[in-house]
Formats: C-alpha cells, sequence, structure tokens
C-alpha cells in the first residue's frame, strides 16, 4: 500500500507541466467536424468555455463577457471558443439559442455533442472556463461562476499578453 | 487492486520520461455525500445507514499523440435514488490512445456515438449514474475531411462492471461538399451499423428470438448559409417484445435557420419500439446502449419541473406499454439588437418552444393517439441597466398521467420571475418567484429562491418549493458554496420532493428525502 501511494505522490509531482488542449474531434456550427487542436495554431490567447443550455450560470458567464469584449479587446489580443456540451437532445436547440444570443458574431462556436472534449479537458461540472495562452497551455481555469468571476479572466488574458 | 498500481507504474513511469518532452497529467475528481434524517412530514425514513457517497476520480495522462487515462469509481454506499447496482469500488474506465490528425486507436474503455444516438450510443452521466462504456477497441480513420470511418468491438459496462452482451459497430460519414469542392454548402451522407450479442432464454429462442441482432441507420445532414437540414432513418431490426417480434425503428427531421439574431429550429420525430438495453435482465435505469431523449424544453425552475416529459420509446419495460410516441417541437430565439426599439441602449432576447407528443394510435403508422405532452412556453431576457438584469418565463404544460393508457391529461400554468441585481461588480443578489396554477394533481404551488453572491469565491442560497393548493407541504433547501479555481466545495440541507431528475435527456425516479448534503469538486 506504501508503494501505491508514494507512486500516487511521485505521479502528481511528475505532471506539474502544464496541461494543454487535447486533440478531440467536434463540430462546428456548420456541422462540420473541427479537431481541438486546430484552434491554438492561430497563436493567440483564447478564453475556452464549457456551457450547455440547461446551465444558466454557463449563459450568464458568456452573457457577461459578450457584454465586456469590446473593451477587453482594447486592452489585450484575444479569442473566445464557447463549447456547447449539449447532446443530440439540444444540440440543435444550442446552435439556434447561440445565434439567438449574437455569439456567433463574437465566439468561436464549438458543439461537443458526446462529451469527448470535455472529458477529455476533465471538466466534471458546467460552467467551466479556461484561458489558454497562444502556445494552448492552460495558464488559469475556473468552475461555476457567479457575477464578478469574468474579471479574473482579464487579468489571466492580460498576463498571457505580457 | 494489482492492476490499478500496474497501471499507475506506467503512468508514473511515462510521466518521468515525458519531463523532457512536454508530457502531462491531468484529472479531476469528485464527491458527493448525504446524510439522511428522519422526517415524518416527507413521509422519509432512512435505511439503517443514514449515508450515502458517490466518489470518482479520474486521470488522463497526455504525450504527444499518445494518451492513457483511468477513472476509479466508489459508492460507499450510493446515494438514494441511484441505480442500485452501483456499490462498492471499481477501476469503471482504463485505456490507451494513439492519434495523429487522421487516425485514432483505442485500446481499452471508450465512449462513442453514432449519429443523434438513436442506434448507439455509449457515454457517462453521473448526476443519473450512468455509465456504459465500452471495454474493447475502436479505431477512426478520417481521409482528408472527405470521408470518416469508425468501427468498434467490446462489451458495455453494466453496474460495476461488464455486461454479458457484446456489440461491434461500423460507421462512415462521406463529406459530398468536400469532395466537389464546395465551399458554402456543407452536405454529408452518413450510414451506421450495429450488431449486438446477447445469450437468450430458452422461451425467447422458442418464439423465435436471435441472440443476435442488427440495427442500421442512415443520415443525411445539409447546410447553407445558416439554413440547414437533417434527417435521420433507424432500422433496429427484429426483436422480440413480451415474447412477440417486432421491428424498431425511428425517423428523425430537423430543419431551421440559424442567422441575423434568429435561430429557428423544427424537429420531428416518430418511434416504434426503439427501446434497446444492454442486458434483458437488468432492471437497472443505466442499461441503456443507444440514447432516445425527450425532445422537448430542459427547465430548471423549480415549478418548471414538476412533470418533466419522459419519452415513450416502445418498450416492454417502460412504465407504460406503448408502441411509441411521435410528435416534434418548434424552437424560434431572436434577439433585439442594442439601438433598436425593441431592443432599447442593451438588447433583448425572447424565446418561444412548443412541444407535442402522442402515442401512435396504430402500430406501423404515423397516426396519432393520446396526447402524452403538450407545452408551451415564453421567454424574455432583458438587462434594463448595468446593475439589473430579468428573465420572465412563462410555460403551459399539458401533461398525461397515464403515460397515454387513458386520454385523461393534467394542465398547468406557471410563471417564473428571475431578478439579477449587481450591487457591485463582484457582490450581487438573484431572486426566483414562481407560481403553478392547475386545476388536477395536487393543485397550486409556489416557490422562492434568493442567492447572494461574493464573487469570486462565495455564494449562499435558500430556496422554499410550498404547494398551497393541497398538502401545505414546505420543500426547503439551504445551501452554501465556496470556489477556488477548479475546486468547488458546496454544502446543503434540505427537504426535497419525490419526482423525476432529468439530465441531458434521461430521467430517473428520486425518492423524496430530507437531509444534508455535500459535495466537492476538483480538476488539475
Amino acid at each position: 500500500m506504501r508503494t501505491f501511494l508514494l507512486s500516487i505522490v511521485a505521479l502528481f509531482v511528475s505532471a506539474l507541466a502544464y496541461a494543454q488542449v487535447p486533440s478531440v474531434t467536434v463540430e462546428n456550427a456548420k456541422g462540420e467536424t473541427v479537431n481541438t487542436k486546430t484552434l491554438i495554431k492561430e497563436g493567440t490567447p483564447m478564453i475556452v468555455s464549457f456551457w450547455s443550455t440547461s446551465c444558466k450560470p454557463c449563459i450568464r458567464e458568456l452573457d457577461a463577457i459578450y457584454d465586456a469584449l469590446p473593451d477587453w479587446l482594447e486592452e489585450a489580443d484575444f479569442r473566445v471558443v464557447a463549447v456547447s456540451t449539449d447532446d443530440s437532445r439540444l444540440l440543435a436547440k444550442a446552435k439556434s439559442f447561440a445565434e439567438g444570443r449574437g455569439w456567433g458574431e463574437d465566439f468561436t462556436l464549438l458543439f461537443d455533442k458526446n462529451q469527448d472534449f470535455m472529458r477529455a479537458m476533465n471538466v466534471s461540472v458546467v460552467p467551466h472556463v479556461f484561458v489558454l495562452d497562444g502556445t494552448g497551455k492552460v495558464v488559469y481555469s475556473h468552475t461555476s461562476y457567479v457575477p464578478g468571476n469574468e474579471l479574473e479572466l482579464l487579468e489571466a488574458i492580460k498576463k498571457c499578453s505580457k | 487492486m494489482r492492476l490499478f498500481i500496474t497501471f499507475v507504474g506506467i503512468l508514473m513511469s511515462a510521466s518521468i520520461l515525458s519531463a523532457q518532452d512536454e508530457g502531462y497529467l491531468t484529472g479531476s475528481f469528485e464527491t458527493t455525500d448525504h446524510s439522511y434524517v428522519k422526517d415524518a412530514a416527507n413521509k422519509f425514513t432512512p435505511a439503517d445507514d443514514p449515508f450515502g457517497s458517490n466518489n470518482y476520480l479520474k486521470l488522463d495522462y497526455y504525450k504527444g499523440n499518445f494518451s492513457a487515462g483511468m477513472q476509479l469509481e466508489g459508492y460507499a454506499p450510493v446515494l438514494i435514488g441511484f441505480p442500485d447496482d452501483l456499490s462498492k469500488f471499481a477501476m469503471s474506465n482504463l485505456y490507451v490512445n494513439w492519434r495523429d490528425e487522421d487516425f485514432q486507436i483505442t485500446a481499452g474503455t471508450f465512449y462513442d456515438q453514432f449519429g443523434s444516438g438513436l442506434l448507439f450510443r455509449s457515454w457517462e452521466d453521473r448526476l443519473l449514474g450512468l455509465n456504459n462504456a465500452i471495454m474493447g477497441a475502436r479505431f477512426a480513420y478520417n481521409y482528408e475531411d472527405k470521408v470518416a470511418f469508425k468501427a468498434f468491438w467490446g462489451t458495455p459496462r453494466l453496474g460495476m462492471g461488464l455486461s454479458d452482451t457484446q456489440v461491434r459497430g461500423a460507421d462512415l460519414s462521406v463529406s459530398l461538399s468536400n469532395i466537389l469542392g464546395f465551399d458554402e454548402v456543407m452536405l454529408n451522407v452518413e450510414g451506421s451499423v450495429l450488431n449486438r450479442y446477447e445469450k437468450i432464454s430458452l422461451d425467447a429462442e422458442e418464439a423465435g428470438g436471435k441472440p443476435t441482432s442488427t440495427g442500421f441507420s442512415g443520415r443525411l445532414n445539409f447546410d447553407w448559409n445558416g439554413m440547414f437540414f437533417k434527417g435521420e432513418y433507424v432500422d433496429l431490426g427484429k426483436k422480440l417484445v413480451n415474447l412477440t417480434p417486432k421491428r424498431g425503428n425511428a425517423q428523425l427531421v430537423e430543419v431551421g435557420y440559424n442567422g441575423r439574431g434568429l435561430g429557428v429550429t423544427l424537429t420531428g420525430r416518430r418511434l416504434e419500439w426503439m427501446g434497446q438495453k444492454i442486458s434483458s435482465r437488468s432492471l437497472s435505469t443505466a442499461n441503456l446502449i443507444s440514447y432516445v431523449p425527450a425532445m422537448s424544453t430542459q427547465y430548471t425552475y423549480m415549478l418548471t419541473t414538476l412533470h418533466p416529459y419522459n419519452p415513450q420509446v416502445g418498450d416492454e419495460s417502460t412504465i407504460a406499454f406503448n408502441s411509441g410516441e411521435m410528435g416534434g417541437q418548434l424552437d424560434a430565439f431572436y434577439n433585439f439588437r442594442r439601438g433598436t426599439k425593441l431592443g432599447g441602449k442593451r438588447g433583448m432576447k425572447v424565446h418561444a418552444n412548443f412541444s407535442t407528443y402522442y402515442t401512435l394510435a396504430q402500430e406501423g403508422t404515423a397516426k396519432p393517439g393520446n396526447l402524452l405532452f403538450r407545452d408551451f412556453s415564453f421567454d424574455l431576457e432583458k438587462q434594463w441597466t448595468k446593475e439589473f438584469k430579468m428573465v420572465l418565463l412563462y410555460s403551459m404544460q399539458e401533461y398525461n398521467p397515464t403515460y397515454g393508457n387513458f386520454k385523461t391529461t393534467w394542465l398547468s400554468n406557471i410563471m417564473v420571475a428571475d431578478l439579477l441585481y449587481k450591487w457591485t461588480p463582484t457582490f450581487s443578489t438573484r431572486m426566483e418567484l414562481q407560481y403553478l396554477t392547475t386545476q388536477e394533481d395536487k393543485k397550486d404551488w409556489m416557490a422562492a429562491l434568493l442567492e447572494v453572491n461574493f464573487a469570486p469565491h462565495w455564494s449562499i442560497w435558500g430556496s422554499d418549493m410550498y404547494n398551497h393548493g393541497s398538502t401545505k407541504m414546505h420543500y426547503y433547501n439551504v445551501g452554501v458554496s465556496y470556489t477556488k479555481g477548479r475546486t468547488r466545495l458546496a454544502g446543503g440541507y434540505g427537504r426535497y420532493k419525490d419526482g423525476f431528475i432529468c439530465s441531458g435527456g434521461v430521467c430517473r425516479q428520486i425518492p423524496q428525502y430530507t437531509g444534508a448534503n455535500f459535495s466537492i469538486t476538483t480538476s488539475f
């Protein structure tokens, strides 16, 4: 048992490297398949927010980002990727929902209908937001949302841009 | 345990080796714990062990194109309302995976889905205690985004171990638009096949049943400048229902438009004998190998979820013995932009939904029988000032309490106001006021919720759902949560009403109970 526990501790210590975006297939708004690795090819930092149509805090968070985006973009260059975790029950609705909130104009919309990307990023509950630097490394992440949490995102993005 | 230690050893070795080339470990841990108390008013008496605890530890290691991972689950014992075949500890998931831009191969456990999942879906939903991961092998190949093919073979998980059923499947997707070089049009033709093997009883064999069955699905996906069409036909093949041969089949159509702040989707679906289990001998609510969700609004406000729709998939083990259902829904979302007459300074968002479902009057036809469920809802969201945001929702729900066996329906009208006020950039309050009025069932209800948020860490809430029309019962709930980065701790106490919990379109019955709850969710 001691060996087992030591193994676990050693495993964690050896894994201090930054997590990154794994290679997973998701859909874009058009229904085409997209590999998540292609997200980091553009080299700019990004906010990746996992949401679903039945998650009200997720929607509040993305609305808060959407409202603040014009001001934030004056302070730093970055992109926002909104990843819907709705399954096939709500997939078509999620696409219409995102369009009906104007998100499609400013966000990259991805749809993770069998939660492969969510699982690969070890997201247990939504909302869960990540800030990735230009190379795709996770530099900040947060689960749940209450109004005001979005202010931490801008700080994390600014650190990436330095 | 030996297997686990070996696996951790392999991961550790790989992790140490990867120190030079950017390998990394990621994972998550989740525990939900309940302590039940006796509550005579709620007719709840806990079992001998008044505790429940569901626990999950997931680890994934990535290095270049290689990844490996595992999941440990522990139920000590399982929470009330979850499938009772979940008990003690087990390593539920264990996999190694290799993937480049075009090719992927997985050995061990994996999740996958064909089309909308009507033919086959393996997935995990911890709220429902559902994890039907397949243990076996899977590979996928994508040729220049023109042709994608995947195939697998394996055994679905059921309860804490593997089932006796074997499944093999293949899926082909051909992008005609990419082959023909269309830029603005997306046109995909897709097809799947699923073969399953399960040893059957002598009675079933004598009635003409076979241990193997094969199902097919064909799909067409089209999108052009925001206009879209999706069509899916599923044939489950012949199966025995109460020792009578039936052919499972389903048709699904989605058509709509998304663009210029408008999102409209019209969905139509017909199901006939589409119930498909992993094992014919298990009564677990997690005994599913396909995904046939309710195609209606998934509400989250307390009083709107008292009677969620539970689709009649056509199965001998469903609550009512219906051959299936047919119906559809229309969703429309619109964003009145800032600066317009109705949008005002900060815009306004509106949404309407209409959904209606019927039993099949006659097998093999699309003739509607008794009404199962009907819902019309409208909601409006308006940010009045920088500080104040309001959501108003109205829903008229008609629900068949006999799951379509009789024509009788219950009608209820529900109104919700959701008011959020930001006092400072990091201090806010949110209040929900809800009312349900009906002549049937337990008559009228009212509910209220108050949430006080201190960003970025604390949130405190309290709610009460009161049936003043009949039972005079209060269902109260208070709680607090603390979040720091990826870690969230939450605790609460309350009296909970029996009913369905629906998540991702699947529902399970939960008993009423009273007690305290505590949860930790973290990832790294």
